[in-house]
């Protein structure tokens, strides 16, 4: 069976299925959002400012009349991939530090569990908010600060997930037959892990996004005129009385991006993860 | 009287922890703190000279040290932008965000505690789903576009409630003894000013409380769907209680521990997303305060409220904890 195939399986419900089409099309428009935008995102033709949405431009222009369909488009890129690097490095981050603590064991393990669960606890937003003005305001500033910030989750998550991998049959019987450690790691726990891993990440998308947006907004991350959404709507501001659709649009394009990606990570969740079985 | 030990000594562990990760920030990830202080056309020995000064030429652990030792005397250093020292400016933003995060507080629980007792009861009706739906549109919602959007709607375009600020116009004379508006005004028996604190506060402390309502319904529902299976609800049904005394005396009582704790710690974290509220409300607080320290690279007055934010978050969860375990009728029969 093919991944789509397998994948158009899961949803049970009609939000569940338009919600994992609209994740799959905010997935293609990221990708080739930049080559369908029709206006440059960046320049700045202020004869044309403030136009409210026609058929030239969709979605109208903004206070310095770019095209915000186009900004969206490139925007769609921008916050996405931010979002997703920000996911990639603190998956490989906190699953090295948590299958290694697992490995462990004993006070080392106990130790780095007892930081994570103090680091978790501190409010996330805040923390990236102190480390990304540290760095100096950019958008690589914020990715930064977010992977400072999130790492903990994933170093827990996978820490449990390989403990509970470890005290497993399979696991002693490979034990007898002398499998090395790096052996162990690849070939039994990250595969064994892969789909506990998959799920939170999709559950962990909105939190990211908003975060990034939400330090771009404050002026921490993409800077103005970046076409990041955060970034838009702080941009967007001041013409909120007679430009709504400056702010609507990017507030929207999260709004829908956050919102699908939660259903598809619950319904992932659903499908993959033995442990949630629960209704 | 064990538990509670271990969870004091757990706060002064996380305490220590956040010394240490404001240390580095102001420290080390900001760059040489000389180069910082010495100011942007300083030479090389005028470079030294701070550094000697501020003792930067001393070991890590010497500095650490030393920075602990002056942030327990409530000394952040002087702020660029207010030219006063941090702390002044510290207790001064404190209370309108802490007012603030406490309206959201209640809102927050006035919602997510009976919804979620609600729905966990009627699990999988319609209106359980219809519940879920709002959730989930709750937990997508950016803060700060949502607080724009009623700014410009029920405030500029409805004229429910006022824009922005923390009082009006009328009232810009008042002054209080703690700085808690809604506090001082009833303490001077000012309804009218407390009246109109409150009508400030309320589109501010919606737009705040939305995500965190969205999550604490699910926590909610969550901790008391699994009370609903229990034993004693059969039992109580047997015994022919209503339904109403069933939640209210038996499923709540026992399953909002659980939910409660992490309502502890939303309150840190919502003092920490004021960054995203207060600005656009045009309210004082530490949130404006950190974000226009950030504009102004201002890094000491961005990490002295990181820790104090870090601070409160501690605080809250401990005297939850703590109350909680005091509170605890399982308690008095185990002992």
């Amino acid at each position: 069976m093919s991944v789509f195939a397998k994948l158009w399986s899961y949803p049970k419900t009609n939000i569940e299925r338009v919600a994992l089409v609209l994740v799959l099309a905010i997935i293609l428009v990221a990708i080739i959002g930049p080559f369908i935008a029709p206006f440059d995102p960046l320049k700045i033709a202020f004869r044309s400012k403030l136009q409210a949405p026609s058929l030239a431009h969709w979605l109208g222009t903004d206070g310095s009349g770019r095209d915000v369909l186009s900004r969206l488009l490139h925007g769609a890129q921008l916050t996405l991939s931010a979002t997703m690097l920000v996911l990639v490095v603190v998956v490989a981050i906190g699953c090295a530090i948590g299958i290694f603590s697992a490995f462990i064991g004993g006070a080392i393990d106990n130790m780095l569990m007892r930081l994570t669960d103090i680091w978790l606890g501190f409010p996330p937003l805040i923390l990236a908010l102190g480390f990304a003005s540290a760095l100096g305001a950019s958008l690589s500033a914020a990715i930064w600060a977010l992977i400072f910030s999130w790492w903990p989750n994933y170093a827990r998550l996978s820490r449990m997930v390989t403990s509970d991998i470890l005290s497993q049959k399979f696991i002693a019987s490979a034990d007898a037959l002398g499998v090395p450690t790096h052996r162990k790691v690849f070939h039994y726990v990250i595969p064994n892990a892969l789909d506990v891993l998959v799920v939170q990440v999709a559950l962990d998308v909105s939190a990211v996004m908003l975060a990034i947006s939400g330090l771009s907004f404050i002026g921490v991350g993409a800077q103005i005129p970046a076409p990041e959404w955060g970034a838009m709507i702080a941009d967007g501001r001041s013409y909120v009385a007679n430009g709504w659709w400056i702010v609507l649009a990017p507030g929207l394009a999260i709004f829908l991006t956050a919102v699908s990606f939660n259903v598809v990570g619950d319904m992932l969740r659903r499908e993959l993860d033995p442990t949630s079985r629960r209704r | 009287m064990r538990y509670v030990a271990e969870r004091i000594l757990f706060s002064i562990l996380s305490l220590c922890v956040l010394l240490f990760i404001t240390f580095v920030l102001s420290h080390v990830v900001a760059g040489d703190p000389a180069i910082v202080a010495a100011g942007p056309n300083a030479g090389a020995d005028k470079i030294a000279a701070v550094r000697l000064e501020m003792g930067l030429d001393q070991p890590m652990l010497v500095q650490f040290w030393r920075y602990s030792a002056a942030v327990f005397q409530g000394d952040f250093g002087t702020s660029w932008f207010t030219r006063q020292p941090i702390a002044d400016d510290l207790v001064r933003e404190l209370p309108p965000s802490l007012e603030l995060v406490f309206i959201a507080m209640l809102i927050n629980l006035g919602v997510s505690l009976p919804l979620g007792l609600l729905t966990a009861r009627y699990a999988g009706s319609r209106f359980d789903d219809l519940v879920r739906l709002l959730v989930l549109a709750g937990a997508g919602l950016p803060v700060f576009w949502l607080a724009i959007i009623l700014q410009q709607v029920v405030a500029g375009d409805w004229q429910l409630l006022p824009t922005a600020g923390r009082l009006g116009f009328e009232n810009r004379e008042f002054i209080g003894a703690t700085g808690f508006t809604l506090f001082d005004s009833l303490a001077q028996g000012r309804l009218d000013v407390f009246a109109d604190a409150l009508a400030h506060l309320v589109l501010p402390a919606f737009a705040l409380s939305l995500l965190f309502t969205a999550v604490g319904v699910r926590i909610t529902r969550t901790a008391m769907i699994s009370e609903f299976r229990k034993d004693y609800v059969v039992l109580a049904r047997a015994k022919g209680a209503s339904e109403g005394r069933i939640m209210a005396r038996h499923v709540f009582a026992n399953g909002a521990t659980p939910a409660l704790t992490v309502f502890g710690m939303q309150f840190g974290w919502m003092l920490g997303a004021t960054v995203l509220v207060e600005e656009i409300f045009g309210r004082p607080g530490i949130g404006r305060y950190a974000v226009k320290a950030v504009t102004q690279s201002d890094i000491h007055a961005v990490v002295a409220v990181v820790f104090v934010v870090g601070l409160v978050f501690l605080l809250a969860n401990l005297v939850v904890d703590i109350t909680l375990f005091l509170i605890n009728p399982r308690r008095r029969v185990k002992a």
